[in-house]
């Protein structure tokens, strides 16, 4: 009987891992696993036996793939991490993200230069996914400020999605054999045309296992007074398909700012979905104030989620895998910082508490309850 | 055909899980290119750690032969001597 609740916490000193029983009063700490290495993705498989994984992004020696069969008290490196083959020209810069795919020992894998691996065997060993890897568009994707990065990978059956800062979102529909870039409706703000076959800065997408023809989207906004070529670009950050990512429209209205990077869905109600919207100049919180905000009709209307958290003089950056939600029957938020504080929001945000306030720059946080 | 030479290559400890926990690896080479395709042979999740999938050398690994880091020298061409020691050193960083 799942009765634990367990977080993995991706800074840039290594892998924290916190547990805590289903009331989350109080969570332990252990680590850092890796230590002194940045770790930008993490994942807990908590299906059948748990396995959770992260990538250690060693600058000097290259990147790791971590595992661990025993709810995070150790971790051991898989026997290979995602490499190009040799004759292409690349080489793996990061790895943004792990998901699971359909088998047990299934995984997907997004890396930077922006591509997909995938394994079969728990990550000991990985193969290029062509097909998106070496897509037409691959070699016209253009680097972001946090590099050229496939960042998130949502699989629905044969459908998988994809997000890529900066390329869009690409979809396949026959389990990854082929993608297409699917954008309408997906603002870009950093070019003349504003809404290009692809290219967008996808930031994160999100949906629930239950409702996958409804996806989120959080993408690179802050374009409303642009006065250029193209014209403002106005509610372009926070996004919705209803028609598995063929297109999309703009739910940002309501927000205090349409820039933000994570975007996480309530893991019993596909119409709520929660935001962190940042100020697009400073990336920080809008009025040094920081706050979640909450739709629960599926972007028509939002609230604003701050009771516990600084009233003032607060500066919190939350990155793309900064926020995550628990699959309790009340679930909470949990959010990390770039300095390193994680906050836990009980009761779906409505009361926030900071759970460690010392941690080092915070890049992703996953739960899981198992 | 290029002399060979026979030199030491140190291993810094946090690479010695990835070649048996040897600090130290004899190796009869003409150069370091041949070095590193030596490494990759008979020591591949070493090499790894010290090349990409490119063969490059990692931007932030250093390569000494003796005193002299080989960016200020020939790079990978630069000749090696019976009795010199190859030193793999983390470039500097902080933060």
């Amino acid at each position: 009987m799942a009765d634990r609740v367990v977080l993995a916490i991706g800074t840039k000193k290594g892998l924290f891992v916190a547990e805590s029983n289903k009331a989350r009063k109080r969570f332990t700490l252990r680590g850092p696993f890796g230590p002194g290495i940045p770790v930008y993705s993490a994942h807990i498989d908590a299906r059948s036996t748990p396995r959770m994984y992260f990538s250690s992004c060693n600058p000097f020696f290259g990147m790791k793939v971590m595992r661990s069969t025993d709810l995070g008290k150790s971790f051991k490196e898989t026997k290979s991490a995602p490499a190009f083959p040799k004759e292409d020209g690349r080489a793996l810069a990061n790895i943004w993200s792990i998901e699971s795919g359909s088998g047990k020992k299934d995984l997907w894998c997004g890396v930077e230069p922006a591509s997909l691996f995938r394994s079969s065997d728990a990550g000991d060993t990985w193969d290029m996914v062509s097909s998106i890897s070496n897509h037409a568009h691959a070699r016209q994707w253009h680097p972001g400020n946090g590099g050229l990065c496939m960042h998130t990978i949502l699989t629905d059956g044969d459908r998988v999605h994809l997000g890529i800062s900066t390329g869009g979102h690409y979809m396949s529909e026959d389990g990854g054999a082929t993608f297409q870039a699917s954008n309408k409706g997906v603002g870009a703000g950093f070019a003349p045309d504003p809404y290009p076959e692809f290219g967008q800065c996808v930031h994160k997408m999100a949906r629930h296992d239950d409702a996958p023809g409804r996806i989120y989207m959080q993408n690179h906004g802050g374009w409303a007074d642009w006065d250029g070529p193209g014209g403002p670009r106005p509610g372009i950050g926070v996004l919705r398909s209803d028609d598995y990512g063929r297109s999309w429209r703009s739910i940002a209205a309501g927000l205090p700012s349409d820039f933000g990077f994570p975007i996480v869905v309530h893991p019993q109600d596909p119409d709520t979905v929660y935001v962190m919207p940042l100020a697009p100049m400073t990336r920080t919180c809008p009025d040094e104030a920081p706050a979640v905000w909450r739709s629960e009709n599926g972007g028509d209307s939002w609230k604003r989620l701050a009771k516990g958290m600084p009233r003032k003089a607060s500066f919190f950056t939350v990155q793309r895998d900064g926020m995550d939600i628990d699959r309790t029957k009340s679930p909470a938020l949990y959010f990390g910082t770039t300095t390193g504080q994680l906050w836990i929001g009980r009761e779906g945000g409505e009361e926030w508490d900071c759970l460690f306030d010392s941690l080092p720059p915070i890049h992703c946080v996953k739960v899981a309850v198992v | 055909m290029p002399a060979t030479q026979e030199i030491t290559l140190f291993v810094p400890g946090l690479l010695r899980p990835y070649c048996g926990g040897r600090s130290e690896i004899v190796l009869t080479v003409t150069d370091l290119r041949d070095l590193l395709a030596q490494v990759e042979a008979q020591h591949p999740a070493l090499y790894v750690n010290l090349c990409d999938e490119t063969g490059r050398v990692r931007q932030h690994l250093n390569l000494f032969v003796n005193s002299d880091n080989v960016r200020d020298r020939e790079g990978l061409e630069t000749a090696v001597a019976t009795g010199d020691v190859i030193t793999i050193l983390p470039a500097v960083s902080g933060g």
